[in-house]
């Protein structure tokens, strides 16, 4: 079965009676599939008797208020119809964040979550004078935040670290951003005084060949042809609701993936692909979970677990009892301990009290049972090796070659701190991320492979960003092209190949507007892109040139 | 109390740590990836905050709220009620859109409910509903010294010969009709074709207006010409200048009447607004014959994919296929469009006789 737009109502939702009540000629659902932006024109130009006047004038600013929280919070450009699964995670926490200022509460302390997700730069200080404006009417603002623009304008900061996992959890430094700044061991601070940067890299690579797509023309894409180069890292820029998704995900990825895969997935509205001969596999990255069950973890999605098992199923141990390597998961009956079923707590419900978690008696919250625990490879049962973080294990595993270069890779995104037990359901977003990638990049290279990341960046720090780039750069190192839809000014300047789409969200966007090397796409005066990039890439140069 | 002071906050990787923040200020959070970040923010300040909150409640209503542990902290001073923006718990269900959230969509629902201007969905005509006084006062207003017709439109644009009402006028005294636009007078016999649409207006009263004291006549005339169609008047001038009154919202033209203009009219999400065949979700399922047939296979070979490997299956297509005459060796691709449309679509109720054990008749599917 798929979906379709009824035949009925044509996507309006409502009966014909409903959409036949008009307002200025228009019906509701003319002005809710308009943007915010159209519709607060349009109200304001409504044109009222005295009569009508008096009815709508407190309805009026009602809607006006809130049209404008939302405009101010950058999200001008929603139509009101969208459907809530189809907001981006930033755009939906924006959205509420507009109806919060809307509240006028006073005395609240208001938590978020990295509300500049997704957010071009040109939209930032608009969102942060929204923050402001949360404050001055009396209220506590406590953001978890990466954006260096909203770091800058905080009152007080605090710099958890020093390292993330075991190695984090303590107060680096706290104050304004001069004292953040003026700490020696605080990465933010070292990023924030530029004492630390990513730097640009010294040459482009030049491509291979090129995907073309003609005649783009799904959602807002006016009828494009825009040419992927092969073999390189590619950045894809430009305001929210330009068309990158749509170009990139709905139109390239759901393309191929038809063609590659026989995928069943809508491929959005386009005359002709071309060039993707030099293609056979086509990855999406997302930042999703990579699971949403306590039972999988990072040992288990690596497939780094299978070979463990392979391995104490081989011990002299092992093979007196018969055990297999199915016993030395936690998910298995035999070799999982049978009070918690290999949860490792026990939940004790309180029935009108909140149910409460205990760790498991019988195996110690271990998971596994006793038997199962007695084999050892080199002193150390499955439960203490679930238990090391990557480099511990990297470290016990050095003689066994196919484990160890499995956790090697994870090592090299940057994921040396996390426990290969450790429960999926607590690693962030940007973990999830780079485990799926280290299991790309584990992989042997086809260098026929196309990545495509979608707001890779989201959530990470500025030195997670440079772990990210640093993986992406791998990748393509490998002979692999790289797509990456992305914010992110320290991205797109390590970027081979820029394509800058705009120059608005909606209906005004949908071009290509500038593209080429971050050089080129700087000097083009006409992108919004550029100019941010001209800032970033200017002194640089300079600097570099300095040096020499 | 100036600031939030946290004193051993140990959540997750927090190492124990206490720290004060300052109240009223913006406070950015900062760190790599796995730092904590969210542990102090999230499971430490706001799981408090929250807890704090649940726990003014009583154990009854407590019953009903998702449980919140009390995260591993010695103590919070200053903290105020907390509200979390996050990115995850968000209504993720295709009937909330950005304007229901915003609750700009019910400002609007508002707004049309009573500003909004009726239309009528088939003819495209504004609709009015007045009350009496107001079309008294519209059609006193028509002018001094005109004379001015009132129609009560009883028949509108069906078929018929409507003998029997035109009897029953005739009986209760009134003198004139107009029949499709042509006035006649009721005591000559009136032949209307059967097999047409027709319309037929009761001429109630002709007056001619003079100042305001007419009043009390054109009141009752209209309220004679509402009653006998159901809500709608004609008023016409003798120049032609005409107006249709109405005291419900029905189309003057078709008549097709309105339900009440209220706010759930415009809601996608109650039955009174939603379009009836999508129910407000603004799609609807179909079936896409090209998820489930493999075009290059051929009906022997499993070109429906769900049904490949099923002796029952195979034995009922091959049953309908010898019964149209369609080939199951060639690919499906090659097949005829009719032949085609019977293997998805079926024929139309055509009982085939199927073999089988129990010598049941199926249908084509």
């Amino acid at each position: 079965m798929r979906t379709t737009v009824c035949p009925v109502c044509n996507g309006a939702r409502l009966r014909k009676e409903a959409l036949s009540v008009l307002i200025d000629g228009k019906s509701i659902y003319d002005v809710a599939s308009m943007s915010a932006l159209k519709v607060l024109e349009f109200i304001g130009k409504l044109s009222l008797t005295p009569r009508e006047k008096a009815i709508g004038e407190r309805v009026v600013t009602e809607i006006v208020s809130r049209l404008t929280f939302l405009t101010e919070v950058g999200l001008g450009y929603l139509a009101l119809d969208r459907t809530a699964p189809s907001l981006s995670g930033g755009e939906a926490q924006r959205i509420r964040l507009a109806t919060q200022v809307g509240s006028k509460l006073t005395g609240i302390t208001y938590v978020l979550d990295e509300p500049t997700i997704g957010l071009h730069p040109r939209d930032n200080r608009r969102l942060i004078d929204t923050l402001k404006s949360l404050r001055d009417i009396g209220n506590t603002v406590i953001v978890v935040e990466h954006d260096e623009e909203t770091i800058r304008s905080a009152d007080f900061i605090v710099d958890i670290g020093p390292g993330a996992g075991e190695k984090g959890g303590r107060v680096v430094a706290e104050g304004g951003v001069d004292d953040i700044i003026k700490k020696r061991d605080s990465l933010t601070g070292g990023y924030l005084s530029g004492d630390i940067t990513i730097p640009v890299p010294a040459i482009r690579r030049q491509p291979k060949g090129h995907i073309k797509i003609e005649g783009a023309s799904e959602h807002n894409l006016k009828n494009i042809d825009v040419s992927f180069p092969l073999g390189v890292f590619t950045c894809v820029t430009g305001v929210s609701g330009s068309g990158k998704s749509t170009l990139v995900i709905d139109t390239l990825y759901n393309a191929l993936g038809k063609k590659l895969y026989r995928s069943k997935e809508n491929v959005g509205r386009h005359d002709k692909l071309s060039g993707d001969d030099g293609i056979d596999k086509v990855v999406n990255v997302e930042q999703t979970p990579i699971g949403r069950t306590p039972r999988s973890n990072p040992a288990t999605y690596t497939g780094i677990f299978t070979p463990i098992r392979d391995l104490f199923a081989m011990l002299p141990q092992a093979n007196i009892k018969g055990y297999k390597p199915g016993r030395f998961s936690f998910n298995v009956k035999e070799g999982r301990c049978p009070v918690c079923l290999g949860h490792g707590v026990v939940k004790i419900e309180m029935h009108f009290l909140p149910d409460v978690y205990v760790t498991c008696e019988r195996c110690g919250g271990n998971r596994y049972n006793s038997e199962t625990l007695e084999v050892k490879y080199n002193g150390k049962n499955i439960a203490e090796v679930l238990d090391m973080t990557v480099s511990e294990a990297a470290e016990f595993f050095k003689n066994v070659p196919h484990i160890k270069s499995k956790l090697d890779v994870l090592e090299a995104v940057g994921l040396e701190y996390i426990r290969l037990g450790q429960p999926a359901t607590t690693l962030s977003g940007g973990e999830a991320q780079r485990i799926k990638l280290s299991r790309e990049l584990s992989r042997r290279a086809t260098g026929k492979t196309l990545y495509i990341l979608d707001e890779p960046t989201i959530g990470l720090h500025f030195d997670d960003v440079r772990k990210l780039i640093d993986v992406l750069q791998r990748l393509t190192e490998m002979g692999n092209t790289v797509i990456v839809i992305e914010h992110n000014l320290d991205v797109i300047k390590s970027a081979d190949h820029i394509i800058d789409m705009g120059p608005e969200g909606g209906e005004a966007g949908g071009y290509v507007v500038a593209e080429g090397t971050p050089e080129e796409v700087a000097a083009n005066r006409t992108s919004s892109t550029g100019s941010f990039l001209r800032e970033i890439l200017a002194p640089q140069r300079i600097h570099s040139k300095g040096m020499n | 109390m100036r600031s939030i002071k946290i004193t051993g906050a140990r959540e997750h990787n927090l190492k124990d740590i206490s720290l004060s923040l300052p109240r009223r200020k913006l406070v950015v959070i900062t760190g790599v990836s796995g730092s904590g970040k969210s542990s102090l923010a999230f499971d430490t300040l706001f799981a408090e905050g929250q807890r704090r909150y649940m726990e003014s409640l009583s154990a009854y209503a407590r019953q009903f709220v998702d449980k919140i542990d009390k995260p591993d902290v010695d103590s919070i001073e200053g903290l105020s009620p907390s509200v979390s923006v996050d990115q995850k718990t968000f209504q993720r269900n295709p009937r909330s859109t950005v304007g229901t959230i915003t609750e700009i969509y019910d400002f609007l629902r508002l707004l049309y409910a009573r500003l909004g201007k009726p239309h009528c969905p088939d003819c495209g005509i504004e609709i009015t509903a007045q009350s009496l006084d107001r079309m008294i006062e519209r059609v006193s207003g028509l002018g001094d010294g005109e004379r001015v017709y009132i129609y009560s439109p009883i028949i509108r644009g069906r078929k018929g010969e409507y003998k029997k009402e035109l009897d029953d006028l005739r009986r209760e005294g009134f003198l004139r009709v107009r029949i499709d636009g042509e006035v006649r007078d009721l005591d000559e016999e009136i032949k209307i074709e059967r097999q047409k649409k027709h319309t037929i207006e009761l001429l109630v009263d002709v007056i001619a207006l003079r100042g305001g004291e007419r009043t009390e006549r054109i009141a009752d005339s209209l309220r004679l010409a509402l009653r006998r169609s159901g809500g709608v008047a004609r008023v016409e001038t003798a120049s032609g200048e005409g107006m249709t009154l109405s005291d419900k919202f029905a189309c003057p033209q078709c008549g097709m009447s309105y339900p009440e203009i209220s706010p759930r009219l415009f809601s996608f999400n109650s039955p009174y607004g939603s379009c009836p065949e999508c129910q407000g979700m603004g799609e609807t399922w179909f079936c896409d014959p090209e998820l489930f047939i493999d075009e290059e296979l051929s009906l022997e070979e499993g070109a429906i994919i769900p049904w490949s490997g099923s002796n029952y299956f195979k034995n009922i297509l091959e049953n309908v296929a010898a019964h149209y005459a369609i080939d199951m060796t060639v690919p499906f691709k090659k097949l005829p469009a009719k032949a085609k449309k019977i293997i998805i679509n079926g024929s139309g109720g055509e009982d085939i006789l199927q073999e089988g054990k129990g010598r049941q008749g199926y249908k084509a599917p």
